[in-house]
C-alpha cells in the first residue's frame, strides 16, 4: 500500500484524538473512536498484505469486531440509558488545550525522542506522529473530567501504541494481539459496569465527585 | 548417573512429604484429631527422610546440583545446589523438626476446638518446607521465594493464638521487620546481579572478581541488615522477643532453634562462597556485633520474668556467640591465616548445632510448663519439680547446656570459640588483637551471666513452693511431649560426649568450602578429647562426664546418707510472729536478678515504680499493699526506632499530600513519570 495512504491513516488517528479533545458531545467522541479503530484495522490489513501472515488478518478482523463494532455499541447504549449526551467539562479551556497539544507534538517531534523514533529511519516522521498520538491520548485522560472520556482516552492510547508498533516494525504476534483484545473486551465490560455504578451513586460521570471517597 | 538421580529423588520426596502434610492437614481441617495426626505424621517422616538424605550426602561426599530449568522468566530457574554446608543446615532443620513434630502430637491438643488445627498443620509444614528450600536453593529468585514462604508462614504461626491482642501486635511487628530485612536482601541480590549478570550462586561466585570493593562493602552492609534482622542481631532484634513467645511452643522452638540460623547460613554463603575475598573490617565488624549481641542479649534475658521472652533473648545472645566464630573466621581468612579461620568457623557451626538443640529443648520445656500453668510469668511459678519432674529434668539439661556447663554440648562449642579467639589474641597485630580481647571478654561475661540467668529461671520455676494456685494443679506432660523433650535432652548429652568427633566432622564440612580447600587443621581428637595444637589446650568430654557422674553420685549420697540421716526436727523460739513459711517469703526471679541489673544500670537503664495502697487513704498510716514494678527503659526503641518512626511518619504525611483523590491528577503523575523514565533511558 502507498506510504502516503499509510500517512493518511495515521493522520486520521491523530486528528480523531485532537477531535476528542475539542468535542463536547459523547456521541461524537464514540464516533471518533470508531473511526480511529477502523484506521487501525486498515493498518493491520496492510501488514497482512505486506507479510502474508494469516494471523494478522485474524487480528484485523478481531479488532474490527471488538473496537469498531462492539466498543462503540457498548458506549452508545450507556449514553442512551443514562441520557449522557453532553460531556462534562475539562480542566483546561479549548485554546489552552490546543496550546498544550502543540507543545506535546513539539516534544514528540524534538530530538529528545530521536533514539526512539529512529528505530526505522525511513518511518521517523510517522513514528514521531504516533508518539504524539500517545501523548495526546494521555493528555486527554488527564484533561477530561468525565469517566466516559477518560475510558475513550485509554482505548485511544491503546490504538496509538498499536500504530506505533506497526510503524516501528515490532512483532505483532497473534497470541499478543488476542491477549490485548481479550483484555480490552473484559475491560470494556468492567468499565461499563463501573460507569453505571458511578452514575447511580453520584448522579454524574464527573470523576471529581469521587474525591469524597478518599476519606 | 544413579549417584545424582537418587539423592534428587530423595530430596524431592522430603519436600513432597511436607507439601502433602500441609495440604492434607488443610483438607482435614474440620476434624482436629485427624488434621493434627496427618500434619505430625508427614512432618515426622519428612524429617526422618531428611536425616537419611543428609547421611547419604555426607557419607558419599556428594555435591549435588540440579535445575528444573527456566519456567517462565529467563532469570528464574528452580535450581538447587546441596553441598556439605547446605546438608549440615538441612540436618539441623530435619533433626529439630523431628522432635518438635513428635512433641506437637500432644501439645497441639490444647488448641482443639479453640483454633483451626488444619491451618496450624498447613503453616507448620510449609514453614519447614520454606526453611529447607532456603538452605538448598542456588538461585536468588528461588531463594527469595523460599525466604518469603518461610517468613509468611512463620508470621501466621506467630499470630495463631490470635485471641491475645499482644500476639497479633507481635506478629505485625515481625511482619514489618522481616520485610524490611527482605528489602535489604533484595537490594544485595540486585547489586550482585548488576555486576555478575546472573542470579545463580555459582555464576556469581565465578564472576565475583567483577564486583568492585566499594560495592562489596555495600552488599555486606545490606546482608548484615537483611539477614541480621532475621537472625536477631542487635539492634535489629526488636521483633524477636515478642514474636518467638507468641507462637505455639513447638513453633517457637523451630523459630528460635532453626529459623534464625538461616540468616547465619546465608552470611556464610555470601561472604565465604559468593564474593570471597573480603576486607578485614568485615570480620572485625562481625566480632563487634557478636560481642554486643551476646552480652546485651543475656543482660536483657536476666531482666525478664516471662519465661519465653527470657529464652528469646538468649537466642540473641547465642547468635552473638555464633557471630564471634564467623567474624573470627572472616578476619583470619582476610589476613591469609586459613588454619585458625578453620577453627573459628568450625566453632561457629558447632554452636549453631548446639544452640538448635538446647534452645529447642528449653522452648519445648517452657511450652509444657505454660500448658499446665496457663501463664508465662515466672513469678507465678515455683515448686514445679514436684508436679513435673521429667520436664524439670529436661529443662535442667537445657539450662546446663546453654550455660556452657560440661558434660553437655554448649560447653564444647563455647570452648572452641574461646580457643579461636585466643588464637587471634596470640597471632594478630595490635588493632585486631584488641577486638579479639574484647570479644573473648564479652564471651566470658556472657557465659557467667547466662549461668546466673538459668539459675534464676530454674530456681524460680521448679524450686521452692508454688506461688500461685494454678501450680498445685499442674501435671506431668503427656508421653509425646516427654519423648520430644527427652530425645533432644539425650542429644545434648551425646553431642557433648562425642564433641571431639563431631567437631572433626564439622571441620570437614567447613573444609568443603572452596576457601578452606587443603587447609591444615589445628584441631585433633585423642580418645574423647579435643586437642587444639600449639599448646593452646585440650578438653576431655569423657573425663568431664565421669566427673559429672561422680559429683551427682556424691551429692545424692550426701543428701541421702548424711543430711537426711542426721536431720531431726527441733522446736525453737518463733520468729516473724510465728508466721509459717509461705511463697511470698521466697526470693522472686526479679529479686534474684536485681543486683546484677543494678551493676549494668548504665546500659540497661532500669526503672522502678513504687505504689502503696493504704487501709485509710486519709490517715495514710497503715499500708495495705506495696507494689514495686521493675522495668527496663528500651534504649533501642527510644534512640533508634522511635526517631526513625517519627521521621518516616513525617515523610509519609508530606507524601500523602500528593494523594488528592483526583484520578486525573494520578494519571498526570503517571504521564510525568513516563516522560522522565523515557528521558532517563534515552539519555543513557
Amino acid at each position: 500500500m502507498n506510504i502516503l495512504f499509510l500517512q493518511f491513516l495515521l493522520q486520521v488517528i491523530f486528528l480523531t484524538i485532537v477531535f476528542l479533545h475539542i468535542s463536547k458531545k459523547n456521541f461524537d467522541a464514540i464516533w471518533a473512536y470508531g473511526i480511529q479503530s477502523f484506521a487501525i484495522t486498515i493498518l493491520l490489513l496492510n501488514s497482512f498484505f505486506e507479510t502474508g501472515n494469516i494471523s494478522l488478518l485474524f487480528v484485523a478482523l478481531l479488532v474490527l469486531i471488538v473496537k469498531v463494532v462492539l466498543a462503540p455499541r457498548f458506549f452508545a447504549r450507556l449514553i442512551k440509558k443514562n441520557e449522557l449526551i453532553f460531556s462534562v467539562s475539562t480542566y483546561l479551556n479549548i485554546p489552552i488545550t490546543l496550546i498544550v497539544i502543540v507543545l506535546l507534538c513539539a516534544i514528540a517531534f524534538s530530538g529528545i525522542f530521536e533514539p526512539l523514533t529512529s528505530i526505522i529511519s525511513s518511518n521517523q516522521g510517522l513514528l514521531s506522529l504516533a508518539l504524539s498520538t500517545m501523548f495526546l491520548s494521555l493528555f486527554l485522560i488527564i484533561n477530561r473530567k468525565s469517566a466516559l472520556s477518560q475510558i475513550v482516552g485509554i482505548l485511544s492510547l491503546e490504538n496509538s501504541i498499536v500504530a506505533f508498533a506497526i510503524f516501528a516494525g515490532l512483532e505483532q504476534s497473534l497470541s499478543l494481539q488476542i491477549g490485548i483484545l481479550f483484555d480490552i473486551s473484559v475491560w470494556l465490560i468492567i468499565a461499563t459496569v463501573f460507569m453505571s455504578m458511578m452514575y447511580t451513586h453520584f448522579g454524574s460521570l464527573d470523576v471529581t465527585d469521587m474525591k469524597k471517597l478518599k476519606d | 548417573m544413579m549417584s545424582t538421580i537418587i539423592p534428587q529423588i530423595i530430596f524431592f520426596t522430603v519436600l513432597s512429604f511436607f507439601v502433602i502434610g500441609g495440604i492434607g492437614s488443610l483438607l482435614f481441617r474440620k476434624n482436629d484429631v485427624l488434621a493434627n495426626r496427618w500434619s505430625s505424621f508427614f512432618a515426622i517422616f519428612g524429617s526422618v527422610i531428611g536425616l537419611f538424605f543428609v547421611a547419604l550426602i555426607i557419607i558419599n561426599g556428594y555435591d549435588i546440583s540440579f535445575s528444573l530449568g527456566t519456567l517462565v522468566l529467563p532469570l528464574f530457574s528452580v535450581s538447587f545446589h546441596i553441598d556439605k554446608l547446605s546438608a549440615f543446615f538441612i540436618f539441623i532443620i530435619s533433626l529439630i523438626s523431628l522432635f518438635c513434630s513428635v512433641y506437637a502430637i500432644g501439645y497441639v491438643k490444647h488448641f482443639y476446638e479453640k483454633y483451626n488445627i488444619g491451618f496450624l498443620g498447613f503453616f507448620y509444614n510449609m514453614f519447614i518446607l520454606g526453611m529447607l528450600l532456603v538452605v538448598s536453593s542456588s538461585n536468588w529468585l528461588l531463594f527469595l521465594i523460599a525466604w518469603e514462604v518461610m517468613s509468611i508462614t512463620s508470621y501466621f504461626l506467630v499470630i495463631y493464638d490470635r485471641q491475645d491482642p499482644q500476639n497479633v501486635k507481635a506478629g505485625f511487628l515481625y511482619l514489618i521487620m522481616t520485610h524490611v530485612g527482605t528489602a535489604f536482601i533484595v537490594l544485595a541480590a540486585l547489586l550482585l546481579y548488576k555486576f555478575t549478570d546472573s542470579f545463580d550462586f555459582r555464576v556469581i561466585q565465578a564472576n565475583s572478581s567483577l564486583i568492585p570493593l566499594s560495592i562489596k562493602n555495600i552488599i555486606f552492609i545490606f546482608a548484615i541488615i537483611g539477614f541480621g534482622t532475621k537472625s536477631g542481631i542487635i539492634p535489629f532484634h526488636i521483633w524477636l522477643p515478642d514474636a518467638h513467645p507468641a507462637a505455639p511452643s513447638h513453633v517457637s522452638a523451630l523459630m528460635s532453634g532453626v529459623m534464625i540460623k538461616t540468616g547465619i547460613y546465608m552470611m556464610i554463603r555470601i561472604f565465604l562462597y559468593m564474593i570471597w575475598p573480603v576486607p578485614v573490617w568485615w570480620g572485625l565488624a562481625l566480632l563487634i556485633l557478636g560481642s554486643i549481641s551476646s552480652l546485651m542479649g543475656v543482660l536483657y534475658a536476666l531482666t525478664e520474668h516471662d519465661i519465653k521472652r527470657l529464652l528469646a533473648y538468649h537466642s540473641i545472645e547465642n547468635i552473638g556467640i555464633i557471630l564471634l566464630g564467623l567474624g573470627g573466621a572472616l578476619t583470619f581468612l582476610s589476613l591469609n591465616m586459613p588454619t585458625p579461620a578453620l577453627l573459628s568457623l568450625t566453632a561457629a557451626l558447632f554452636h549453631t548445632l548446639n544452640h538448635a538443640t538446647f534452645k529447642s529443648l528449653l522452648f519445648l520445656s517452657a511450652g509444657s510448663i505454660i500448658n499446665q500453668t496457663h501463664t508465662r510469668n515466672m513469678e507465678e511459678y515455683g515448686g514445679l519439680i514436684k508436679y513435673m519432674p521429667y520436664t524439670a529434668l529436661f529443662f535442667l539439661v537445657g539450662s546446663m547446656a546453654i550455660s556452657a556447663l560440661p558434660p553437655f554440648n554448649g560447653f564444647f562449642s563455647e570452648w572452641l570459640t574461646f580457643q579461636s579467639l585466643f588464637q587471634g589474641i596470640a597471632l594478630l597485630p595490635l588493632y585486631e588483637k584488641l577486638i579479639f580481647i574484647l570479644a573473648a571478654g564479652s564471651l566470658a561475661f556472657t557465659g557467667g551471666l547466662a549461668l546466673a540467668c538459668f539459675v534464676k529461671a530454674f530456681g524460680a520455676t521448679f524450686l521452692a513452693r508454688p506461688r500461685s494456685a494454678e501450680i498445685s494443679h499442674a501435671k506431668e506432660s503427656s508421653f509425646s511431649l516427654q519423648v520430644g523433650m527427652g530425645g533432644i535432652a539425650l542429644l545434648c548429652l551425646l553431642i557433648g560426649l562425642y564433641s571431639g568427633h563431631i567437631a572433626i566432622f564439622l571441620e570437614n564440612i567447613v573444609k568443603d568450602l572452596e576457601v578452606f580447600k587443603n587447609t591444615t587443621s589445628f584441631m585433633s581428637v585423642s580418645g574423647q578429647s579435643i586437642v587444639v595444637e600449639k599448646g593452646f589446650g585440650s578438653v576431655s568430654s569423657l573425663l568431664f562426664f565421669v566427673f559429672f557422674v561422680l559429683v551427682i553420685a556424691l551429692v545424692i549420697g550426701v543428701i541421702k546418707f548424711v543430711i537426711n540421716r542426721n536431720q531431726k526436727i527441733e522446736t525453737g523460739s518463733t520468729w516473724d510472729c510465728g508466721t509459717d513459711l509461705a511463697p511470698r517469703m521466697e526470693i522472686t526471679a526479679t529479686g534474684f536478678s536485681r543486683s546484677i541489673i543494678m551493676i549494668f544500670r548504665g546500659i540497661l537503664r532500669p526503672s522502678i515504680q513504687h505504689d502503696i495502697e493504704y487501709h485509710d487513704a486519709q490517715s495514710r498510716y497503715l499500708p495495705k499493699s506495696r507494689t514495686i514494678i521493675f522495668g527496663l527503659h528500651d534504649v533501642y526503641q527510644s534512640y533508634f526506632y522511635q526517631p526513625l518512626y517519627k521521621m518516616i511518619n513525617a515523610i509519609s504525611s508530606q507524601t500523602k499530600k500528593i494523594q488528592s483523590g483526583n484520578t486525573n491528577a494520578y494519571i498526570l503523575y503517571i504521564f510525568i513519570a513516563l516522560i522522565i523514565s523515557l528521558l532517563f533511558v534515552l539519555w543513557r
